[in-house]
């Protein structure tokens, strides 16, 4: 077995943690369940992650099997990664009928085609999610298997989430490739990025809860709104309360909020002054750049006017970003002040 | 410790709030119970006020006295109640916004209620969607372009029609994955519009198996039978697999496929 492959095998085991380490193994699948008996998992993490590769110089795993193990831990904990969302455009109106086998073959092609030394791992799952696992090469270079390019697709549906290493050199060829493989004939990347890639596909899928209007029979699940029949307790601005609550219920929705880390917003408005004040010579845009982070964004901005901290409503610049899918804005001296953005469905 | 000891009053405090609310609808109800009783008196008396004043007329009943508006309210709820109901069982229903309405399509297979998917539009300056729940493969942009300005009737009827075919074809993908998992070898190959199906499944013949693979194309995106099924066998197979593979692919395209592999456990 090749000493690369071995270092990087023992590498992927030592990042799992040691709860999860049987689990993944047997799901990897490439040891024998007689083998990973012969593992004690209650040593030193190196020792096991020695043992693993002893193991598997037994079986000659190559790099293809160890780039799998890869894959498997990146699917269990993908918030350690930062993930893009990319929007494919169509030209016609066919139907698509995704075949899966076809979509690998043209995928694997055109970049085998392109960059000689390249590995492509492709590993399908429930949700009807393909992952893609890329480790980049050179002509004269073997793939760096440690700073891989991680794609999600969900087939006929036109994101893509993308995790790229730090060579975004490849961007163009990925995205070409992409784009044949699914027939679409145009990518570009939306201003949404976060580490959750669960609430990036929540946002794009629409399957965040809005709540829509509905008369709808079904008894709906009320919130425990406890009476309160202590006399004692008097509830001062009770009106008020229930206005917030209900201005923040119209704009967040019931259920749990998608989970993003931060929210940029790039000013290039002019400055505005009083009519006496010219502060500047020169009528240049001001640029500013206002950054929200948290790490759940919009759980807190959804608690900001309950707690006393806002007004409600809030700007619909912040409670336009799961809607709107993006958390990255212009924004510019426009006829109306709303951020720019491409139509997003 | 203080923590349970709260716990216990607060469960306390509960259990006298609950009481006392019941005994306050006891008391509400004991009002009404009199009230009903004060009218029946006042109606018994003008009843023998009437047989005293026109003794002839004591057989003939009192006319009806006009229903009252509170009645009248009642009705009408009561009527909109069950059209609404009416109206969310056909699977399309509505709700007036500020702006414009809510629709919500409910979708249901083969008398099982599926997902329900929402739909809100603008009407002003003219009809466009502010927002929805519409999964994003199903090709909603196409089918407003289309139809959302000119023919709405049309375009939810459309849109009803996909995502109802849609969750049939789910369905059935997933009904095969749940009760037949030990006849399909492998994955089901599916795609997030469960419009390609790829499988392979065993058939018996001889007291021999012999592998089948599946290949159901749904080409009609409104309906949730096949349109083109190709099942292939073996080299090896015996003559006689090839009949059957042919009433297997007949029985895709007409039946549902987890029916379909029922009648087969059962015709085994």
């Amino acid at each position: 077995m090749d000493e690369t492959v071995a270092e990087y095998i023992r590498r992927t085991v030592l990042k799992i943690p040691r709860d999860e380490m049987k689990t993944m193994l047997q799901q990897w699948g490439f040891l024998s369940e007689a083998q990973l008996q012969t593992i004690n998992f209650h040593q030193k993490k190196e020792n096991v992650s020695q043992d693993v590769v002893q193991l598997c110089e037994e079986n000659s795993a190559d790099i293809k099997q160890a780039a799998v193990l890869d894959m498997i831990y990146n699917y269990m904990y993908p918030n350690k990664r930062v993930w893009s969302v990319y929007q494919m455009k169509k030209k016609g109106d066919e139907t698509e009928f995704f075949d899966l086998t076809n979509f690998k073959k043209i995928f694997k092609r055109l970049l085998q085609s392109a960059l000689k030394n390249v590995t492509i791992n492709f590993r399908e799952y429930e949700d009807n999610a393909i992952w893609i696992r890329i480790a980049w090469g050179t002509p004269h270079t073997k793939p760096n298997q440690y700073k891989t390019s991680y794609v999600v697709y969900h087939s006929q549906t036109p994101y893509v989430f993308i995790s790229v290493s730090v060579l975004k050199s490849n961007l163009p060829l990925l995205c070409q490739a992409l784009l044949v493989a699914s027939s679409y004939h145009d990518i570009c990347e939306m201003e949404l990025r976060s580490h959750s890639l669960n609430s990036l596909k929540d946002i794009v899928f629409k399957r965040y809860s809005q709540n829509f209007q509905t008369y709808n029979p079904r008894p709906l699940q009320e919130r425990k709104v406890t009476p309160q029949n202590d006399l004692r307790i008097i509830h001062e601005n009770r009106d008020e309360k229930e206005r917030i609550q209900r201005v923040t219920w119209e704009a967040f929705g019931d259920g749990p909020q998608p989970k993003l880390e931060f929210a940029q917003y790039k000013l290039e408005t002019m400055f505005r002054s009083g009519p006496k004040m010219d502060v500047l010579d020169k009528k240049e845009p001001f640029r500013c750049l206002v950054k929200f982070s948290s790490p759940h964004l919009l759980e807190s901005l959804k608690s900001l006017a309950p707690v006393g901290m806002a007004d409600a409503p809030l700007s619909p610049l912040l409670t336009c970003i799961p809607q709107k899918a993006r958390n990255y804005f212009k924004i510019r001296e426009k006829r109306s002040l709303f951020p720019e953005s491409f139509s997003s469905p | 410790g203080l923590l349970a000891h709260l716990e216990v009053l607060e469960a306390d405090a509960r259990e006298a709030s609950v009481k006392q609310e019941e005994e306050e609808k006891l008391e509400a109800l004991k009002a009404r119970a009199q009230k009903l009783r004060l009218q029946r008196d006042q109606l018994l008396a003008k009843v023998s006020l009437q047989q005293k004043g026109h003794p002839e007329d004591a057989g003939a009943t009192a006319a009806p006295a006009p229903p009252s508006a509170q009645d009248v309210l009642e009705w009408k709820l009561k009527s909109l109640k069950s059209t609404l109901q009416i109206l969310y069982l056909t699977g399309i229903s509505g709700k007036l916004t500020p702006r414009g309405v809510c629709f919500c399509i409910s979708t249901a297979y083969q008398g099982t209620y599926l997902d329900s998917y929402y739909l809100e539009l603008l009407s002003e300056p003219q009809v466009r969607i502010r927002r929805h729940s519409i999964p994003i493969f199903i090709p909603l942009e196409q089918i407003s372009k289309k139809y959302l300005q000119t023919d709405i009737r049309h375009f939810l009827s459309l849109l009803s029609n996909h995502l109802n075919a849609y969750v049939g074809r789910r369905y059935q993908a997933d009904q095969l994955q749940e009760h037949f998992s030990e006849q399909i070898k492998g994955t089901l190959q599916r795609n997030s519009l469960c419009n390609l199906l790829v499988f392979n499944y065993d058939v018996s013949a001889r007291s021999k198996t012999f592998p089948f693979r599946a290949r159901l194309l749904y080409r009609d995106l409104c309906c949730s039978l096949p349109t083109e099924v190709t099942i292939s066998c073996t080299p090896e197979a015996p003559a006689s697999l090839v009949k059957v593979a042919g009433t297997h692919s007949d029985l895709f395209h007409r039946v549902a496929l987890h029916e379909a592999f029922r009648s087969f456990s059962t015709a085994e």
